[in-house]
């Protein structure tokens, strides 16, 4: 077993995998003699120092009360690790190459917006991201992510995040906290996370159609952590409404609102779940355009969702082994107009509603190996006569798709993955589609979200 | 689905109703490895509720940042881990999740064993191509006793600050378990002084602690490079390594995959051994007394076996 995965790690990926040093020289050696020796002469210090104050203690036992009001030692005990002075700083790179077998990659019945398309054939950078984070002081943290992507033939700046959070110092209630700015918000799964992070090259086909892979709206949210065994949150929060699935909300500035409840816990020791419900509501006065400014839908959107997320560690750590089991449903109604310049529709009534989903699991079959599989589905809307032969309608056909991915993590800092897709997003069309991707990210620790 | 997200809140409303805790505990411990949790028990006894956030066959390093765990830190009172950057991956998102005023980190109820212990390999000069190492030095920091007497008195004064009511009950059990501690380290450090100087082989860098404080001399790690898993190559330059200096055992903690160190043990006739590392790690680890006293007892079986 182990050997072949080693052949395998070698012709595979023998670009990436460096030559490991021998074993530690003699100056290494002498090095680690001295700061034994030192290492010895700090305990030998602190346990004297320690000896004597226990001898104080049994001496005077009057001290103790004296002792114990004082408090902890200011200096040791009070470092806070990680978050220093300068914000953590973290580049992401990642870099992919694509081919499809079809050239039409329109999901039929939808208006998807420029980020939720088919990515560049051929060899291109990804998302290329810088990301800084800290603490502001005891009561405010803050981040600010920037990405650089390829659109319409030139490398653009995006500001993907620029928020600040409570930390719990703020003294606001127990378990409460706010976020505010620019941020991936929460709304089912993927939202929240970074692509890089992603399990799979693309996003799944319900993130493409109705979220324009992400919403990241300028807005506030409150969320609240229920002081109960069961993990539960309840949050919500008011945003501008500019970004997918709303567009161009006029007037106020506050045409979008959203709430979520969470609940989780463990089944014994290693297996772990996690249950949503989103729903996130808004105007789009000013016209939602999509298609490459072909489509615009003009009217109010509720958009639904519901999230479930299940981890399993069949030995026990889940560094060796893990199984991860995660499907997210949507649901969106739209009341207002749609509208198609290319099929010449005019302005059409639209009352009715979409919905998709998908389903994943992915296995850690050895430490740096995972092998995932993901299946998508959309059902478009009904198309009233008015649209009939526009890209919003679906001719009857679900889009639909299904990636298998095979990934090798070398550290926490750098992976490699080969994904396959085939996709069925229009009647008739049949696109094959093979991904190798590279994400690598330097300085910041990654985190282990759930 | 409207009626699913009401269903949602209705039944996280229902749970609001906060659990009443039991008169006699006091201070809620949330402690991010066993060994921890086991240290709050002997000193704030019955007067402390505690919870392991990982048991033994967990890698500590590598935990997610689950939501049973956010709900526990929620309402901890005092946070009690390695610190050193080993929870690096997963206590931050805890933290900030669960939004608890009470233990903070600059605060009485934040505990890194590593701000209050001698802390081994910190290095000055860092480049990840080293591996994922830990920049602020080497975080497993209980093997080594004298570290956990340590921790006990800090420990201790944490407990009197968070609950004074109760200062002479932690004081009491502080004094008791040091004195028993300080005799069990004096017997132990006799029983193993025939171990000193002997070379050892382990699989990532988490018994450097034990290593110094029994004088034991670290031949070389499985892994390549923290947190890099043992990759052929590296191996066979170990079995070339390993048929020039005399090796007592390779040594491994309870949650590292054992193929690497049972195929170097198979080719080179050094016994492959599996510690228990923490409180847990083995049937009848119960407590950190025992966990040293197996540790010595079976580290000492194996040089006897090879005389
Ligand atoms: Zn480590």
């Amino acid at each position: 077993m182990r050997k072949s995965y080693f052949a395998v790690s070698t012709l595979f990926f023998a670009v990436f995998s460096g030559t490991y040093a021998m074993a530690a020289s003699n100056p290494d050696l002498e090095a680690l003699q001295t700061e034994i020796r030192q290492m010895k002469q700090a305990y030998e210090k602190r346990i004297s120092e320690l000896e004597n104050k226990l001898a104080k203690l049994t001496v005077a036992k009057t001290e103790t009360t004296e002792m114990a009001q004082a408090a902890p030692d200011g200096g040791a005990g009070k470092k806070i690790h990680g978050n220093e002075f300068n914000p953590s700083i973290g580049v992401i790179l990642n870099g992919k190459y694509s081919g499809f077998s079809s050239d039409s990659s329109n999901i039929a019945g939808f208006g998807v917006g420029e980020e939720g398309e088919r990515g560049r054939e051929g060899l291109g950078l990804d998302e290329s991201a810088l990301n800084f984070a800290g603490s502001i002081d005891d009561k405010f943290y803050g981040g600010l992510t920037v990405a650089v992507v390829r659109e319409a033939g030139e490398d653009k700046v995006e500001l993907e995040e620029a928020y600040v959070q409570t930390l719990s110092g703020a003294g606001l209630p127990q378990g409460l906290s706010v976020k505010a700015g620019r941020a991936f918000w929460t709304f089912g799964y993927l939202n929240e996370h970074h692509t890089h992070a992603d399990d799979f090259a693309d996003r799944p086909l319900p993130y493409r159609a109705f979220l324009n892979k992400a919403f990241n709206d300028d807005g506030l949210e409150v969320s609240y952590v229920l002081p109960t065994d069961l993990y539960t949150e309840v949050g919500g929060g008011v945003f501008r409404g500019d970004d997918f699935p709303l567009g161009n909300a006029t007037g106020d500035g506050g045409g979008a609102w959203s709430a979520f409840a969470r609940l989780g816990g463990d089944i014994g020791e290693n297996k772990s779940w996690r249950l949503g419900a989103y729903l996130l509501s808004g105007e789009s006065d000013g016209g939602r355009s999509s298609n490459e400014d072909a489509v615009t839908f003009i009217g109010d959107s509720d958009l639904y969702a519901a999230d479930l997320r299940f981890t399993w560690a069949p030995t026990g750590n889940a560094r060796e082994r893990e199984v991860i089991v995660q499907g997210e449903y949507f649901r969106r109604n739209e009341d207002g107009s749609y509208e198609d310049t290319d099929a010449g529709t005019g302005a059409v009534a639209f009352d009715d509603s979409a919905s998709g989903w998908y389903a994943q699991a992915v296995y850690k079959f050895l430490p740096q190996w995972r092998i995932g599989v993901r299946y998508s589905l959309l059902e478009a809307a009904g198309a009233p006569a008015g649209l009939a032969g526009s890209a919003l309608d679906a001719e009857g056909h679900d889009p639909e798709a299904t990636a298998v991915m095979l990934d090798w993590t070398n550290s926490e800092f750098s992976r490699v993955r080969l994904q396959y897709n085939h996709e069925e997003l229009s009647r008739g069309q049949n696109d094959d589609q093979i991904m190798l991707q590279y994400i690598m990210s330097l300085g910041a620790h990654g985190a282990h979200t759930y | 689905m409207k009626s699913l997200l009401v269903a949602t809140l209705i039944a996280g409303l229902a749970l609001l109703a906060p659990v009443p805790a039991s008169a006699s505990a006091q201070v809620s411990v949330f402690a991010c490895e066993p060994e921890w949790a086991s240290l709050a028990e002997e000193i704030g006894g019955e007067m402390v509720e505690t919870f392991a956030a990982t048991n033994a066959r967990q890698d500590p390093h590598y935990i997610r940042a689950r939501p049973s765990l956010v709900a526990k830190m929620r309402k901890a009172d005092l946070v009690v881990c390695s610190g050193g950057g080993l929870e690096a991956g997963w206590l931050p998102q805890l933290f900030q999740k669960a939004g608890n005023a009470k233990a903070q980190p600059g605060g009485n109820g934040y505990l890194m064993a590593a701000d209050v212990v001698p802390v081994l390999e910190k290095s000055a000069a860092l480049d990840r191509s080293m591996g994922d190492v830990h920049p602020e030095g080497n975080p497993h920091v209980h093997l080594n006793p004298h570290n956990i007497l340590l921790v006990a008195k800090e420990l201790s004064s944490r407990l009197k600050a968070l609950d004074p009511a109760n200062t002479a009950y932690y004081q009491k059990r502080y004094e008791e378990f040091s004195r028993h501690w300080q005799q069990a380290i004096g017997r132990w450090e006799n029983q193993a002084a025939g171990l000193k100087g002997k070379g050892i082989i382990t699989h990532h860098k988490a018994w450097s602690y034990l290593i110094n404080w029994l004088g034991l001399n670290l031949v070389n790690t499985l892994e390549p490079k923290p947190g890099i898993p043992p990759s052929t190559r590296h191996l066979e330059d170990l079995l070339q390594q390993v048929r020039k200096v005399p090796v007592l055992a390779i040594v491994r903690t309870p949650y590292a995959p054992g193929e690497a160190s049972e195929w170097l043990s198979e080719k080179s006739g050094v016994p492959a051994v599996v510690l228990p590392y923490t409180v847990g790690g083995e049937a009848g680890i119960t407590d950190l007394f025992l966990l040293f006293e197996r540790t010595l007892g079976r580290l000492r079986e194996t040089a006897d076996a090879q005389r």
